[in-house]
């Protein structure tokens, strides 16, 4: 399978007051096209950081990310937001979507930043479907459940077919049925487009729905089930993380 | 899309739309309307001096422009020795009073025949011209701001005179009296403050003009339609530019402190959102442009709101003080809207620069 996206040695070190916080210390790992990953691990183990990182959101302190080939490490402000634009979709426990806009417009303006085509239509069509929101395109987020936001958001993540989405704690505001209607979806997402999928989260029912478990610990990755490793690369684990 | 973001943007949070396009109207008000009424005295004063049908005027060497200021140096007998240059047709003096009871406006004190030679008369609404020092004539914008009636007695000047006759607007003054009548204010009965000469021949008022500036030295004599120049060309007047100046500089200063906050308050309030749009991939210069947008937009509302504000409040302030002209002009309307809408711009420029430049992790976190 395609290696889509690529971490070499990854750190990152934050300040807080005098005091540097090392959130990432020596993060290795490969995701593969179609995949969809859990990263699971403790608050404070580094996964949002690692997410912010895959992300373009912010750049390592060191070590290597590559998408696509592309090392995210040496890349500058405009470099990074043609990244998030052009290859990444972000899904956040707050939802985050624009309260002054509708479910629509508030995936219109995805589409608009992305400069999406009208070959993206039938795209957003079927996600809309599968998502089972085109009946609440017309409503403003506090109008909609939890849920529903939550797959307004998902929508809205996908509607410019990114090459990965990154789901943050996707169901930490939902309850357990939303939980279970969105992680289903996910699957489904990932099953019928073969769309690749991060999701990072504490909680271990979440890794249910997904092929592959990355644990972390510390800003370490201690423990991955990675299906398609080869066997130099099992034999590796877990010195990956060091 | 971006004009979507925008109204969306202004109609979740009017009471800051509304004060920030207020606050822009109030700039564009503020600077048409005040140089409105300044334009408006001057053209309005200008059109009365055209008013009076004579081409020249001869006011003391040292006096200002604006003749109420001027004193009442001259000797009548002036007069009679215009009279006799070649190509002077009429001369009629002029004792000059400022009444300020109420607004700042010039008296004439007069003799009606010379006043009828130069000028060719009132045109009357009604009444008779002044016969006693204690009558006054007056024209029907004065009348109708002191709602007087012929027969009807006013304070002016601290003392009391009967209207006698009303006229209609346009020579020099909205209040006239005796010569005999003005006198009584300065105690000097032979001398005036300004002549106006009349012409045989309009043609000649350059020869004319330099006739009696040799006969009479120490005065200063102005062609009329100079005069008319000079009051209608603001940048003309001394200190007037400095004035002015300062009118526009002052709401343009509001402007941009209010774009500025209201902006710097947006950006704060949406720090989240900024972060929203930067995680889906909006480049710096997305943001920068939708506040720039946003500003440009609230501040053409302003402008909308402030033009018609400045034309209700020209109706009101010619209701209420009849006297008063507020000329509003396209130049000044187009001026104080490019004003505006350059505050806005100036006002939001540092808040676009700093939602832009909000790291997109940490505008995420923003609660």
């Amino acid at each position: 399978m395609k290696t889509l996206l690529e971490t070499i040695g990854l750190r990152k070190t934050y300040k807080v007051g005098k005091i540097d916080v090392e959130a990432l210390r020596g993060v290795s790992l490969r995701v593969r096209e179609g995949e969809l990953t859990a990263v699971m691990g403790p608050s404070g183990c580094g996964k949002s950081s690692l997410m912010h990182i895959l992300g373009a959101m912010t750049k390592p302190t060191a070590g290597k990310v590559l998408i696509e080939g592309s090392d995210i490490g040496t890349m500058n402000d405009a470099e990074l937001t043609s990244v998030r634009r052009e290859r990444v979709g972000f899904v956040f426990q707050k939802f985050n979507l624009l309260p002054t806009l509708t479910a629509r417009q508030n995936i219109d303006v995805a589409r608009y930043i992305h400069g999406a085509t009208k070959a993206h239509d039938a795209y957003l069509a079927e996600i809309l479907q599968l998502l089972m929101i085109e009946d609440k395109m017309g409503r403003k987020p506090s109008e909609l459940s939890g849920g529903e936001q939550q797959r307004v958001a998902i929508a809205r993540a996908l509607s410019c077919k990114p090459a990965i989405l990154l789901a943050d704690e996707p169901t930490g505001s939902l309850d357990t049925r939303n939980s279970e209607i969105v992680l289903n979806m996910f699957r489904e997402l990932n099953r019928k487009f073969r769309q690749t999928i991060i999701l990072v989260t504490h909680n271990p029912e979440l890794v249910t729905y997904t092929d592959r478990l990355v644990e972390m610990r510390d800003g370490l990755v201690v423990s991955d089930n990675d299906p398609w490793a080869t066997e130099s690369e099992l034999e590796r684990q877990p010195a990956r993380s060091v | 899309m971006k004009k979507q973001m925008i109204v969306a943007g202004l109609r979740a949070r009017p009471v800051r739309t509304a004060v920030s396009v207020m606050a822009v109207a109030l700039e564009v008000t503020l600077i048409v309307v005040i140089i409105g009424m300044v334009t408006g005295i001057l053209t309005e004063k200008a059109a009365r001096q055209m008013g009076m049908g004579a081409e020249l005027t001869v006011q003391p060497s040292n006096s200002s422009m604006l003749m109420e200021l001027s004193g009442n140096t001259m000797s009548v007998k002036l007069a009679d020795q215009m009279r006799q240059i070649p190509g002077v047709k009429a001369v009629v003096p002029i004792q000059l009073q400022i009444n300020t009871d109420g607004a700042v406006e010039t008296v004439f004190g007069m003799d009606p025949d010379s006043w009828n030679a130069v000028t060719g008369g009132f045109t009357w609404h009604s009444g008779r011209m002044f016969a006693a020092p204690d009558e006054i004539v007056v024209d029907n914008v004065w009348a109708g701001s002191k709602r007087a009636k012929v027969g009807d007695t006013v304070s002016l000047l601290n003392h009391n005179f009967k209207v006698v006759g009303i006229v209609e607007q346009g020579k020099g003054a909205r209040v006239y009296m005796s010569m005999e009548g003005a006198s009584a204010f300065t105690g000097q009965t032979d001398h005036v403050g300004i002549f106006y000469v009349k012409l045989n021949n309009p043609e000649s008022v350059k020869t004319v003009k330099k006739a009696i500036e040799q006969r009479l030295p120490d005065t200063r004599v102005t062609d009329v339609n100079d005069l008319v120049t000079l009051l209608t060309s603001v940048g003309n007047i001394p200190g007037l530019n400095a004035f002015i100046n300062g009118v526009t500089f002052v709401p343009l200063s509001i402007g941009v402190l209010v774009i500025f906050l209201s902006m710097y308050t947006t950006i704060t309030e949406r720090t989240r959102e900024i972060g929203i749009l930067r995680s889906l991939g909006a480049s710096k210069g997305f943001i920068v442009g939708l506040i720039f947008q946003e500003a440009a937009f609230i501040s053409l509302l302003g402008v909308i709101f402030g033009i018609g504000t400045s034309f209700l409040l020209q109706r009101i302030l010619t209701t209420i003080f009849p006297t008063l002209i507020v000329d509003i002009t396209m130049a000044w309307i187009a001026k104080a809207s490019v004003f505006a809408i350059i505050s806005g711009i100036i006002g939001s420029f540092y808040p676009s620069l700093k939602a832009a430049s909000q790291d997109p992790v940490e505008a995420l976190a923003y609660e």
